[in-house]
């Protein structure tokens, strides 16, 4: 009966709102996730409406990750909007960075690619397509970053639980193409383990636009499938 | 974060979730009625070595001529429009005039059984998307093998 049992403890209590924090926190990744799969994979299915519609859960998803932000009291400092660890971030960014370059390189190689640093967007100069790319980098590394993965060390911790968790759900993004999911899930694994070490956003936007430009330039078009994800990958 | 905060985000995921599913609900029903047509009415009556024929009305808009296509065992055959005589499907008020039916010409195929199919084809409102209806049920016939001279 309630009557005879005795009041938690204190101990009993912080468990249970840490429990709290780790179920909302999970409930948080879900939400913007289902919100990106909702965006990719209703595009081309939403026969009759206006393409900006894609908009809704957009919105939807970045009035979650500012508002979760707020209510859980990080800064952008926090987020990794800064610049004091960018050196440092960059370090930690090189080797997996040439180590993916050449991979990329021997690759194209194997399959018979012909390299083409220009090919990312002919009709652009390349620095402009470098500078929208590192922008585009920015919003995601922003969301996967600054929103999944410190949600993701609020359920498993910092180390290779939540990185995966971080990976699996950038990755996941992915599909149905195959060889960007591979490629994503891989890359978004180094990034989660370096945000975890150096919170840097713009390192690692800058390192996700340069990664992305040697992909499109070594690997076979045909297999990249013009970077194309969700149901759009398909037509 | 307080209660108070973890409230708030708490509520804040339920009307996000609430918002998303309507959404993804307003779309798919969108999505039906953009790409399918209530309206369409008909009955595919008869199939033999000869010919196949019925009759295909929309009733959203009767003085329109439905486009029929023919398939015989998933093999598209032929396109033509529901506009010949058919003043029983008048009479019978399931059309405003004579003139909805449709027959096609059965084309050589080897003996054994087959299935004739007819879809009426809808363009909708955007020019992007056409989908075929099935008319009626499809009709099951068997070709004989020709008798040795």
């Amino acid at each position: 009966m309630a009557l005879d049992s005795e009041p938690p403890t204190t101990d009993q209590r912080a468990s249970s709102a840490a429990l709290t924090d780790r179920t909302l926190a999970v409930w948080e990744i879900v939400s913007v996730a289902s919100s990106i799969v909702i965006a990719e994979w209703m595009l081309a299915a939403a026969a009759g409406f206006s393409k900006a519609i894609v908009a809704i859960p957009v919105g939807l998803a970045v009035l979650l990750i500012l508002l979760s932000q707020r209510v859980r009291g990080e800064t952008l400092r926090d987020i990794g909007f800064r610049f004091d660890n960018f050196l440092r971030a960059l370090y930690l960014l090189a080797a997996p960075v040439f180590i993916f370059a050449v991979v990329c390189l021997i690759i194209g190689w194997r399959l018979g690619s012909s390299f083409d640093f220009f090919r990312w967007h002919p009709k652009r100069y390349l620095v402009w397509q470098l500078a929208l790319g590192f922008l585009w980098a920015l919003v995601q590394q922003y969301v996967l970053q600054g929103f999944i993965n410190r949600r993701a060390m609020i359920v498993a911790g910092r180390g290779w639980q939540s990185v995966l968790m971080v990976a699996a759900v950038f990755g996941l993004l992915h599909l149905p193409n195959v060889w960007i999911t591979i490629i994503t899930l891989l890359a978004g694994a180094i990034w989660a383990a370096v945000y975890q070490r150096a919170p840097n956003l713009f390192a690692l936007a800058l390192s996700h636009s340069v990664m992305t430009w040697f992909i499109v330039s070594t690997l076979p078009p045909s297999a990249l499938h013009h970077l194309r994800v969700g149901l759009g990958y398909f037509f | 974060m307080n209660l108070f905060s973890r409230g708030m985000l708490f509520q804040l995921l339920i009307g996000k979730s609430v918002a998303e599913a309507l959404l993804v609900t307003a779309v798919a029903a969108g999505f039906y009625l953009t790409t399918t047509n209530p309206n369409l009415r008909g009955w595919l009556d008869q199939a033999d070595k000869e010919t196949v024929s019925g009759w295909a009305v929309d009733d959203g808009n009767a003085t329109n001529r439905v486009d029929v296509q023919l398939f015989i065992d998933d093999r598209f055959i032929e396109q033509r429009s529901a506009n010949d005589f058919r003043p029983d499907v008048h009479q019978a008020k399931r059309a405003e005039d004579d003139w909805h039916g449709f027959v096609f010409k059965t084309p050589a195929l080897p003996p054994g059984e087959h299935e004739a199919r007819v879809y009426a084809v809808y363009r909708g409102a955007s020019a992007t998307r056409r989908t075929l209806q099935i008319i009626g049920k499809p009709l099951r016939f068997r070709i004989n093998a020709a008798p040795r001279q």
